[in-house]
């Protein structure tokens, strides 16, 4: 029998942020949530506490010299998780104000002490921290032993079976803070500015007894409080390619031909090409011929105007159901945020096509602070869509290169398991368009490049120019016929 | 006063229920004061000893620029915020004045409180002050 004692994890009610934790907070932890001010520790802590207490069971919130609770009380009923209907009841304010004013640790602590052994509550805040400890710093009464506060307090919480939190405002993590050592988790919140976009980010440095989520998570608030954006959870055991290859079609018939029968089912497809020449068409058609099919698809839009880019068909399939949209015109998007707008619309819909139009678009749409990383941010999101089991379509603007073949602006046509490539070309006068499959990952396919042109039927893709040589630079030259002598 | 909100029209009848008939205005100033303390105890705890003497004064100045006919008495005891102070007052005047007083001071309070934190929740926590002295238990029942 196995008699190791089992760690209980709470759940925190703030979505995302038990997998962040690594799978909720452990119970009768000892915490702090630190970060500047506005940065959302308190909503963090009232978003917690109102999920997790009961009557049985009760929170209680003390309030030090940080906010008036009036105004704290004023402002956090603005959120939907804050109910009335607990106050007094599952949760307990507790001002503190004039022991902590006096400055004598012992009596702050004699006085938490006294209201848990009458609550004998779940959860215990003290908000603000930060301002116990400049109290006590400001005395110059030497029995005023920081260190042995901390410590006591941490002890007696663990032993009166309450899960606390320490909110207080701390700029550094370098800070030699006795509570850095004896807390058993360290929740940071952070907020990164860069020109006017703000992303606000939190970090679990420490997290007792459990694995949390390395490094920085971005989250929002809203009126329905914090949500934690965690990065999508990936299959560790991808599964294996099948065969014969499953093959989707692309609803135009020569370009699965081109393809070698069709993209295969799971794969990620780069459609790169210069303005106009129809990759948003060709997306389209990708969700088209899915809901002929009877498939369903996600396409997400990252358009200044997303309602006037739309054509007809992909209108149409919006309207009735067999595409969702994610057209998120939130600024400070983050790269978690968007695959999570993306897998509950795949989750939603069943889906199995998606196509992300434009990655141009998408990279706009990011916060600066994420464009440094987009390579990998992109990575990340192919990895985490195709491991979902989507099979994905991402259109990319490419500027017009003829001096050499270029298939992103990004360098992330590694990244994708197939890559088509737009051209245009100048023939007799007219502006033609070029079209050629570049790379299909484990898959015979075409290297020809094939004229094509658009009209209201969609993509049509039609000949070959075997008399023509130079198509890559543009301004193809009439091939000049070759006599051997002799 | 303006129009009664239904909390304010509790707060008087709990108040008139109180001081019953024929009540002299030591035993209104009495029952004011010990309003004015259940509501102390109530706040005191949450938002501390400071944060209730700001209401408290608030009010004071309120019903004093928004009701001339007491005015003199929040004006005699806005200098100091102890209640004794306002009881000794309030006993000094005739009892139709010291009931209005009453009137205006609690539902002043009251409002004052409800316009930072919301009506809900002022109501929760005043909600076992006035409950003693409302015989219809029902009307208090209509938060949701």
């Amino acid at each position: 029998m196995n008699t190791k004692v089992t760690i209980n994890r709470l759940a925190t009610g703030v979505p995302g942020l038990d997998e962040v934790l690594g799978g909720g907070l452990p119970e009768f932890s000892f915490n702090l949530i630190a970060g500047p001010p506005g940065c959302g520790k308190t909503t963090l802590a009232h978003q917690m506490m109102f999920a997790l207490a009961t009557p049985e069971r009760p929170a209680l919130f003390f309030t030090v010299l940080g906010e008036p609770p009036l105004k704290m009380l004023r402002y956090q009923q603005q959120f939907d998780f804050f109910d009335d209907n607990a106050i007094n009841h599952s949760v307990r304010y507790i001002n503190l104000a004039s022991d902590t004013l006096a400055g004598d640790l012992d009596e702050v602590l004699r006085r938490i002490v006294a209201e848990v052994e009458a609550y004998s509550p779940a959860l215990v805040f003290v908000d603000s921290f930060r301002s116990v400890v400049l109290a006590s710093q400001t005395q110059d009464n030497p029995n005023n032993n920081l260190p042995q506060f901390v410590q006591q307090l941490g002890m007696l919480m663990t032993t009166w079976q309450a899960t606390t939190f320490l909110i207080g405002e701390y700029f550094s993590e370098t800070d030699t803070n006795p509570i850095f050592t004896v807390a058993d988790g360290l929740i940071w919140l952070r907020q990164s500015v860069q020109r006017n976009s703000m992303v606000r980010k939190m970090e679990i440095m420490k997290m007792r007894g459990q694995p949390t989520l390395p490094g920085l998570h971005t989250f929002r608030i809203a009126t329905s409080g914090i949500k934690v954006f965690a990065p999508a959870p990936l299959n560790q055991v991808e599964a294996p390619l099948t065969f014969p290859i499953q093959r989707l079609k692309m609803g135009v018939p020569r370009l699965d031909e081109m393809l070698g029968g069709g993209l295969p089912r799971g794969y990620s497809l780069l459609v790169a090409g210069p303005s106009g020449s129809g990759k948003s068409i060709l997306a389209a058609t990708f969700l088209a011929e899915g809901a002929r099919n009877g498939e369903t698809g996600v396409i997400a839009v990252f358009e200044q105007r997303p309602n006037h880019s739309q054509n007809a068909t992909l209108a149409g399939l919006i309207q009735s159901g067999q595409v969702g949209l994610v057209d998120s015109r939130a600024p400070d998007l983050s790269i978690d945020e968007i695959v999570q707008l993306l897998l509950s619309e795949i989750t939603r819909l069943s889906a199995t096509r998606v196509v992300i139009d434009s990655l141009s678009g998408f990279e706009l749409a990011l916060a600066p602070t994420f464009r440094e990383d987009f390579r990998e941010s992109l990575s990340r999101m192919v990895t985490a869509l195709t491991s979902a089991g989507v099979s994905v379509l991402m259109t990319s603007e490419l500027e017009d290169r003829y001096t050499d073949l270029r298939f992103s602006p990004y360098g992330t046509a590694f990244l994708t398991d197939a890559i088509i490539v737009q051209r245009y070309i100048e023939v007799e006068s007219r502006l033609l368009r070029i079209m050629a499959v570049v790379k299909v990952r484990a898959s015979a396919h075409s290297d020809e490049l094939r004229l094509y042109q658009i009209d209201d039927d969609g993509l049509q893709v039609g000949e070959m120019l075997p008399d023509r040589e130079g198509l890559l630079g543009g301004r193809p030259t009439q091939q000049r016929k070759v006599t051997f002598e002799g | 006063m303006s129009a009664l909100n239904e909390e304010s029209r509790q707060i008087i009848a709990a108040l008139a229920q109180r001081v019953g008939p024929n009540a002299d205005s030591a035993r209104i100033a009495q029952v004011i004061v010990s309003f004015l303390q259940a509501m102390e105890a109530a706040l005191t705890p949450i938002i501390g000893p400071q944060g209730v003497a700001a209401l408290y004064r608030r009010s004071l100045q309120l019903c004093a620029s928004r009701h001339p006919r007491v005015a003199h008495i929040s004006d005699r005891v806005q200098a100091s915020l102890d209640l004794n102070a306002l009881d000794s007052q309030l006993a000094t005047e005739s009892e139709a004045d010291a009931l209005y007083f009453g009137e205006v001071m609690l539902t002043t309070f009251h409002d004052l409180l409800a316009s930072l934190i919301g009506l809900s929740l002022t109501s929760r926590l005043l909600h076992d002050v006035w409950k003693p002295y409302l015989s219809d238990t029902s009307a208090q029942e209509n938060s949701p």
